[in-house]
């Protein structure tokens, strides 16, 4: 999920993912890089996990408050149908640079 | 069609009239390095060169008598000022020089220059917030331009940056947050033209800058209760696009002006007295800041400017009126 305490942002547009789906996430690894008006943010796993599901391109627009992927413990993990809202929301951390 | 923040659709109408015409140069505090208050100057240094881009002194004045003077001796200016409150020390030499420079000189001199300011309030107290444009208009002389897309902004800005005398070009820090469509390829949007963003048949809403965003959402609400208003973004102060307000305002026969300045001589006084004149039997109503400065407080600020539900209550007192 996009951070909802991003200051003022109304929109932020997805630079670059750091990790491909399927690729195992360390606990401070970034997952991706978007910006606001002002800023680059940096977003990282805050506990081990793996990428399952992407839901925007680099190049794409987001709001605060839109899931942007979906990560699990476990790679064989069973994922919600598309469009559900996982029962757990896992937060990462960000940086504002 | 691009998807670009508000500062990119500026720094790209920039870095195109830049490359079109050599004479243009910008001026302004932190403009160079730093890339602008709002990021709005972002690479423009490095491409096109310390004497075209150009940092200036915590010296408003100075800043716009400079580009006066420069584009009255050849050159064409476009000033940053970072508020449009600090514009006031800069406005001896952008009223008295720039803007009369024309009659002064019976048309053998002009001053073709654009001076570029943030206005608007957004929790930065009562000299950083403020909305200015009214005193603008009454300047003969002067374009006033207040844009409140990326999309106008672009194209608004392409026109100032050509036009032959000077120019005030007004965004507000509200916007920059907002991302906007801007042309693939170059496309101007002429100075003195409204832009009606909703249509509708019971009342004529009419704003500008961030207002606009604001008037939309209003526009949003009036529908849910059956209340259809045409929301009319002026776009330019002056010239005002009196055309295209005039079949709104025929068609609706209800004027609301909203503003975030202040409403005692403000835009939305102009603005209805010109249409009254022009359609006589026109209900009018204005809404503006209170008559306080905006303060630095959250509350005090909301309290002085009006907001979405304020411009909904308007709207709706303007339609009950007998």
């Amino acid at each position: 999920m996009i951070p909802i305490e991003l200051g003022d942002a109304i929109e932020v547009r997805l630079l670059l993912w750091c990790k491909t789906e399927g690729q195992l996430l360390k606990a401070g690894d970034t997952l991706l890089e978007f910006e606001t008006d002002k800023a680059l943010v940096l977003v990282s796993a805050s506990q081990p996990a793996v990428l399952r599901r992407c839901f925007y391109r680099e190049g794409e627009w987001m709001k605060p408050g839109d899931t942007v992927a979906w990560l699990s413990d476990e790679p064989g993990e069973p994922l919600p149908r598309e469009g559900a809202v996982p029962g757990e929301q896992l937060l990462v951390a960000f940086d504002v640079t | 069609m691009p998807r670009v923040f508000f500062r990119e659709a500026l720094s790209r109408a920039i870095a195109e009239e830049m490359e079109r015409e050599p004479r243009l140069f910008l001026l302004g505090q932190d403009i160079a390095g730093h890339g602008g208050s709002y990021a709005e100057t972002r690479g423009l240094f490095e491409r096109f060169g310390p004497a075209r881009v150009r940092n200036t002194p915590v010296a408003e004045a100075m800043t716009v008598g400079f580009a006066a003077g420069a584009a009255a001796a050849g050159l064409r200016a476009m000033a940053f000022i970072t508020y449009l409150d600090f514009l006031m020390l800069g406005l001896d030499a952008l009223v008295n020089y720039a803007a009369k420079l024309r009659f002064k000189s019976a048309g053998q001199l002009t001053a073709p220059m654009v001076v570029k300011a943030t206005a608007g309030a957004k929790g930065q107290g009562p000299t950083h917030a403020q909305c200015i444009e009214s005193w603008l208009m009454n300047v003969a002389g002067l374009t006033v331009l207040a844009p409140s897309t990326a999309g106008d902004a672009y194209g608004l800005l392409k026109s100032a940056l050509r036009a032959p005398g000077p120019v005030v070009f007004i965004d507000h820090k509200k916007l920059f947050p907002y991302g906007g469509i801007v042309p693939e390829q170059e496309e101007l949007i002429p100075i003195g033209t409204a832009a009606v963003r909703r249509v509708g048949r019971h009342l004529t809403l009419v704003a500008h800058s961030y207002m606009s965003v604001l008037a939309l959402e209003a526009a949003t609400q009036l529908a849910v209760s059956g209340i259809e208003a045409e929301v009319i973004d002026l776009r330019s102060l002056w010239p005002i696009d009196w055309d295209s307000l005039t079949i709104s305002a025929r068609h609706t026969g209800h004027l609301l002006v909203v503003e975030e300045g202040q409403v005692v001589c403000g835009v939305g006084a102009e603005l209805a007295f010109g249409l009254r004149e022009r359609v006589p039997e026109l209900r009018v109503a204005r809404l503006g800041a209170r008559r306080m400065p905006v303060a630095a407080s959250p509350a005090l600020e909301a309290y002085a400017i009006p907001d979405v539900q304020a411009i909904v209550c308007a709207a709706q007192a303007l339609l009950t009126r007998r």
